[in-house]
């Protein structure tokens, strides 16, 4: 049943545009890493490292705040819902169809991403001798998280998308809270935790507070320094950041559900 | 048998523009299987909002609909309907062929049998050389014909078709009335709003008519059409006494046949002195109102 | 029913796991990163209006990164600090926006010190800003500092001085001409900087840095005054601290607290293996 709409979605999303364009950025500047890389004097191994994984991420980023955004908006936009919501699927399945179709093409993605930029760093990494070795292990967590991160934010997307009717909110909100999720650690530790021992005021803190738990933690995915320095992998920062992942996503998802369950379609 | 049952079904808008609206005022009606029913109203009557609340795409403010005794608020209601959307659209990235085979998967149908009715169905919707063309490139019409052969491909006993002949040239119009003649034939229960009156008149067993959100009137195409009737034309042979007929109004024609035109109330008086008078009727033909006219009366009431 | 329960059961676990998860992130090793910003130029043309933004934005990374470096958190990856990054980012941001205070003042809190032979760079960035904030004594103050405490142009510090006066209308600036400069010793004239600096300051990050320099340089000169009475008493120059504490002359090393360690020079000056500065060793 639900197996339906996900393949469905999955036509889409491989017949779009919006994928081969972007898929075809991303190859490309991960065949570039090698070029960029030789630019840093000291660390070529660790900057095309660096490299390789911000472009992982930017990419991973746009397509998922363009699936994500776009997919139930479009159907709405060109009327194809009133096709696909009378047939016998509950608003539910419609809704995660879409959610795991665009996960897996996030997934499967980042898969081709990493095995090119591998390809690039190996190669970046021959090019003059780094004290460090490259840990894979490390860089396909990073990798890993990163794409965890991307599947949160198309959940927030679809969120998003079915309680708007426009465009705006879907894409816009979406962009504002990947910032935001981004930034939300830094600044939560800069306005609390501060050993110099700022004083901020009373219901900023309280505001602050109540912010931080309600916006995604997206910094907390962020695994790429112990891919590119020689910093341990935390376990316990996994496992947690695992758990945070799926209960976070579930929650959204039951939200959008909830919400899109609800919402006419005059 | 019940195929689809509407009690005091309501819907009220709150816009900021107009403010409240009522889009659909206590809509009861039963439609019982094997029944073709023609929803006929004007544009903006609440055609539509019926339909999508029967279909669930809006939750009504009151009442509620069955179809086939589940509530419209389950999913698994739509098992058994065939539904066309008016004006449909559908995923153009995908093929004709494949759109169907997504739908036929919906409805859990057997990858054989699945095949089979969209080859069926292609057919008889005219788009078997289409089928393979991304649903992009088709015209309007095309889609609106694909529209209905989605409809068909999984054999549902209850069709609910909103505007199936709009978007369509006069071929295509005659392909839909055969086709909805034909289901009738298969003991299908078809329920289709329209605001053209001769598709009532056409393919239709009742016709129900709304204006702004309220049914006027619920009755069977026939009897619309006896009561409708006014009175009658009436082509006698007469053997030259023409005395008798005093106080009907008659031409005159060329060989020795008189038409009269009686109204309703007095056509049983004439018909006696027709017997009386001994003539031969050549002629007896119901003068009547058709359903435009009965469907303009009930639109301009106030 | 059963969906309220599943949603309390999902907040339930979301109140589970978010507790332990946020204690770990505020363990986990964190990289303090500069970040990258394109030229001024570019910027310019992309942005428009929302330059002054940008310049802003800025220096607000080069505030957080800053501050990361004051901050000795236990747990943070200890890379060598990006003088060359943050001083590029802070001249975006006067370029920008010429009238960005912020910029100047965090160049006049950081480089100046940390980064030897800046000193020259930052008054050229201040003799800029000059140009646009003409009502601005802390320009000319700053530069007047620079010039006699780092440069030791102790007459273009005069005059400098003399503009601060004329903006400021405080006769403080006066009194310091290029004949004080000359008699003053060069730790007492920047404490007496650091002094006016630490009280005008608003940003704890910033302020703390000033406290920690001034107590670098009060501890300093605690050694320098010993090294003096040494020098009176003995007539010749002691060869280090330990001396001085062994003869008694000095209680017991002072600390610094850039995390270095005091020594005397050859000319008998007092210097730290900190170049006080942080990360200083490192380099």
């Amino acid at each position: 049943m639900f197996t339906n709409l996900y393949q469905l979605n999955l036509k889409w999303i491989i017949r779009d545009r919006v994928l081969q364009a972007l898929v075809g950025v991303a190859l490309l500047l991960l065949v570039l890493v090698p070029a960029f890389s030789v630019l840093s004097m000291r660390q070529v191994q660790e900057l095309s490292i660096t490299l390789s994984l911000s472009f992982i991420s930017f990419v991973l980023a746009l397509l998922a705040i363009l699936l994500g955004a776009s997919s139930v908006w479009r159907d709405i936009e060109k009327r194809y819902t009133s096709a696909v919501l009378t047939l016998p699927y509950s608003r539910g399945s419609y809704l995660l169809g879409k959610f795991f179709a665009i996960a897996v093409c996030l997934v499967c993605s980042a898969a081709i991403f990493t095995l090119v930029a591998a390809v690039a760093i190996s190669f970046s990494s021959g090019l003059y001798q780094s004290s460090l070795p490259i840990r894979w292990l490390h860089i396909f967590t990073a990798v890993a998280f990163d794409v965890l991160k991307y599947v949160l934010l198309v959940a927030i997307a679809i969120l998003f998308s079915s309680i708007s009717t426009s465009f705006f909110l879907p894409i816009f909100g979406t962009i504002s809270l990947l910032l935001a999720g981004n930034a939300s650690q830094e600044v939560f530790e800069y306005l609390t935790k501060d050993s110099v021992g700022v004083k901020t005021a009373k219901p900023l803190l309280y505001a602050a507070k109540g912010i931080y738990y309600l916006i995604p933690n997206l910094g907390a995915f962020n695994f790429k320094v112990s891919a590119i320095y020689p910093v341990a992998l935390s376990s316990q920062g996994v496992i947690y950041t695992l758990l945070y992942f799926l209960v976070y996503t579930t929650i959204i998802l039951y939200l959008a559900v909830y919400f899109f369950s609800r919402r006419e379609f005059p | 048998m019940k195929a689809l049952e509407i009690t005091g079904l309501s819907k009220i808008y709150k816009t900021k523009k107009a403010g409240v609206v009522n889009a659909l005022s206590d809509l009861n009606l039963v439609i019982s299987s094997g029944e073709v029913f023609g929803f006929l109203g004007p544009n903006g009557a609440g055609k539509s909002t019926t339909i999508k609340a029967i279909m669930g795409l809006i939750k009504p403010s009151k009442g509620d609909a069955l179809i086939a005794g589940v509530p419209a608020s389950d999913p698994h209601s739509r098992l058994n309907i065939g539904y066309l959307p008016e004006n449909p659209s559908f995923y153009d990235f995908l093929t004709g062929r494949e759109y169907l085979y997504f739908i036929g998967t919906s409805f859990h149908m057997a990858d054989n049998l699945l095949k089979s009715r969209t080859n069926e169905v292609l057919d008889k919707m005219e788009l078997s050389l289409a089928a393979d063309r991304p649903i992009r490139g088709y015209s309007k019409g095309m889609v609106q014909r694909l529209g209905l052969a989605q409809a068909l491909l999984h054999d549902p006993e209850i069709y609910i078709l909103d505007e199936p002949m709009s978007g369509l040239d006069p071929l295509g119009r005659a392909l839909v009335k055969n086709l909805i003649k034909e289901l009738k034939a298969h003991g299908k229960t078809i329920f289709f709003s329209t605001h053209i009156t001769a598709d009532v008149e056409a393919v239709c067993d009742r016709v129900g008519i709304i204006v702004n959100g309220e049914l006027r009137a619920v009755d069977k195409v026939e009897s619309i059409l006896e009561k409708g009737i006014t009175g009658y034309n009436i082509h006698v042979r007469t053997g030259g006494d023409i005395s008798l007929f005093s106080g009907f109004d008659f031409t005159e024609r060329d060989s020795g046949i008189l038409e009269f035109y009686t109204s309703r109330a007095l056509f049983k008086q004439f018909m006696e002195i027709v017997v009386h008078a001994n003539c031969e009727v050549d002629l007896v033909e119901p003068v009547r109102k058709n359903i435009e006219s009965f469907f303009l009366e009930l639109v301009e009431k106030r | 029913m059963i969906r309220k329960v599943l949603f309390i059961a999902l907040l339930g676990s979301y109140v589970a796991v978010i507790v332990p998860f946020s204690s770990y992130l505020g363990n986990r090793s964190i990289v303090n990163k500069l970040g990258y910003m394109p030229e001024a130029e570019i910027v310019k043309f992309a942005l428009g209006d929302l330059r002054y933004l940008a310049s802003q934005w800025a220096v607000f990374k080069v505030m957080l990164y800053f501050g990361g470096m004051v901050d000795n958190d236990i747990n943070k990856l200890k890379l060598p600090p990006e003088y060359p990054g943050m001083s590029r980012m802070i001249s975006n941001a006067v370029r920008l926006d010429p009238y960005n205070m912020d910029a100047y003042y965090l160049a006049q809190a950081t480089f100046v010190w940390d980064v030897k032979d800046s000193a020259k760079e930052i008054n050229k960035l201040l003799i800029y800003g000059m140009r646009y904030r003409t009502w601005d004594y802390y320009l000319p103050f700053f530069a007047g500092f620079n010039s006699a405490y780092f440069l030791h142009d102790y007459n273009s510090a005069a005059e400098f001085m003399k503009k601060a006066a004329e903006l400021s209308g405080d006769p403080l600036f006066t009194t310091l001409s290029a004949r004080y400069f000359h008699e003053a010793g060069r730790t007492e004239l920047g404490i007496m900087f650091i002094d006016s600096m630490e009280h005008s300051a608003k940003d704890e990050k910033v302020r703390t840095s000033y406290h920690t320099r001034k107590e670098a340089l009060l501890n300093a000169q605690k050694i320098t005054d010993a090294v003096n009475r040494y020098r009176e008493k003995q007539n010749v120059d002691p060869n280090t601290i330990e001396e001085l504490i062994s003869k008694g002359f000095l209680n017991k090393v002072p600390v610094d607290p850039y995390g270095g360690k005091f020594y005397l020079s050859k000319n008998g000056r007092v210097e730290s293996t900190s170049k006080f500065a942080f990360g200083g060793q490192s380099r």
